[in-house]
């Protein structure tokens, strides 16, 4: 395969993933611009490791992972230990035996406000919730792309999906009133 | 099975990405239990409000043309773009574009030509493929945008020569969504789209030549899964992005209902 034969089979796998590529990006990294910033740099990387990349393979995940090692390295060792959730929380059991709140979800809940509840979790668990509620990876395909083990996965997306209720329900909303 | 152990899989119960074994368990559980089931019903809430297109972010229109001019240029075509390359005048990135996407749809027809020679059914998986992408990148998915059966279904007749089951799985996360004219294996075929999450199935289907009923095929092409079967007088094809078992529900149940 010739130079422009690889590009154009580049350009015919990989182009239509920009919207997965860029809203991962944006909620990676909070900012359209570090967000575009991150899109281009990826696909540059993706370009490099395209002959790594084999018929057969799912390019989405093996794209999506790309994208998301550039986040995280973007992001930094400093940034991240801060946002990182601490391991000794990762290692407990899940904590929801703790009686949910007998509350309904807002109804109204915007847009914006799921939005906000999203950017709030740490960045651990933010991936796991985009890539499954946003992106509709599956486990082994979060854990492809993530670089941690199915157990992980499906313990965080639990506890995501915990703060999630949390930050979204009706007593909160009004306790912070 | 205990809360405890309920909690650790609920997650994993919701997203069908349970076993079977474990699925039976699991639901044993919720059927006796209160609180797990005040669990279950928080986690549906929470996923109702995620399941909206409008919280992803859309890609800024700049950032296609942006990628694509910071790519490298392929050496072949160096000679006859590095002249100009520097003086590029706004107005060629449309252009650019549009040469782009005759080059890619100008692929999709080499692979065609390509696989010829191969199986007939991996020709028409990859025309199929092939058919599905076209869809997505053409902004031609739908001749009749809807989400009710009675509306797609009466809208093919006329249209064409036979009159393709129309089911809506809603209820089971496969959104019927439109349905459109599109051409396949040398014929006019109904295509149906459904939606599963973010991600478009296309589901082809034209009369059989045979009446023989035949289990479903799979083939998987650059991240794309393709399922074949025949049933009850059609053939049917399905197409999407979406992982292999999700296919396999979808299809499963298409199977139960035609």
């Amino acid at each position: 395969m010739n130079d422009e034969q690889t590009r154009t089979r580049f350009e015919t796998l990989l182009l239509p993933l920009m919207k997965d590529a860029y809203n991962l990006t944006r909620w990676l990294m909070k900012n359209q611009e570090d967000a575009e910033d991150m899109v281009q740099e990826s696909y540059l990387r993706a370009y490099r490791f395209f002959g790594t990349f084999h018929e057969g393979t799912n390019c989405r995940a093996w794209f999506l992972r790309i994208v998301r090692n550039t986040c995280y390295t973007a992001l930094g060792d400093h940034d991240l230990k801060q946002k990182q959730v601490p391991l000794d929380a990762e290692a407990d059991e899940i904590e929801d035996t703790s009686p949910l709140p007998s509350v309904s979800l807002s109804k109204k809940a915007t847009v914006e406000s799921v939005r906000e509840a999203i950017a709030a979790l740490p960045v651990d668990f933010r991936e796991v919730v985009v890539l499954r509620e946003l992106e509709g990876l599956s486990y082994k395909e979060i854990s492809e792309v993530s670089g941690i083990p199915l157990g992980t996965v499906m313990s965080r997306l639990a506890r995501a999906r915990h703060q999630l209720y949390l930050l979204l329900s009706d007593r909160k909303q009004h306790d912070q009133l | 099975m205990n809360c405890q152990e309920c909690h650790d899989y609920i997650d994993a119960y919701i997203d069908n990405e349970l076993d079977i074994a474990s699925t039976i368990v699991v639901k044993q559980h919720l059927r006796d239990c209160l609180d797990c089931q005040q669990l279950l019903e928080s986690r549906k809430a929470v996923g109702a409000l995620l399941d909206n297109p409008q919280i992803r972010f859309a890609v800024p229109d700049s950032l296609l043309g942006r990628v694509q001019s910071a790519l490298p240029v392929p050496r072949s075509a160096v000679r006859q773009r590095s002249g100009s390359r520097l003086v590029i005048p706004w107005f060629t990135i449309p252009l650019a574009l549009a040469a782009t996407i005759a080059v890619m749809l100008g692929l999709v027809f080499l692979n065609q030509e390509g696989v010829i020679n191969r199986s007939q059914g991996n020709a028409l998986a990859q025309e199929a493929i092939s058919s599905h992408v076209r869809s997505l990148l053409a902004t031609h998915l739908f001749d009749v945008p809807s989400t009710d059966q009675h509306t797609v279904k009466p809208w093919f007749d006329g249209k064409l020569k036979f009159s393709p089951p129309v089911h809506d799985f809603a209820e089971r996360g496969f959104r019927l969504t439109g349905g459109r004219l599109d051409y396949l294996n040398g014929r006019e075929v109904a295509a149906l789209v459904y939606q599963r999450r973010l991600h478009i199935i296309n589901l082809f289907i034209w009369p059989s030549e045979s009446s023989r009923n035949t289990a479903a095929e799979s083939f998987s092409k650059d991240g794309y899964n393709a399922l074949h079967w025949a049933h009850e007088g059609f053939e049917f094809w399905a197409v999407s992005d979406v992982n292999a078992e999700d296919l396999r529900a979808f299809v499963d149940l298409e199977m139960q209902q035609s």
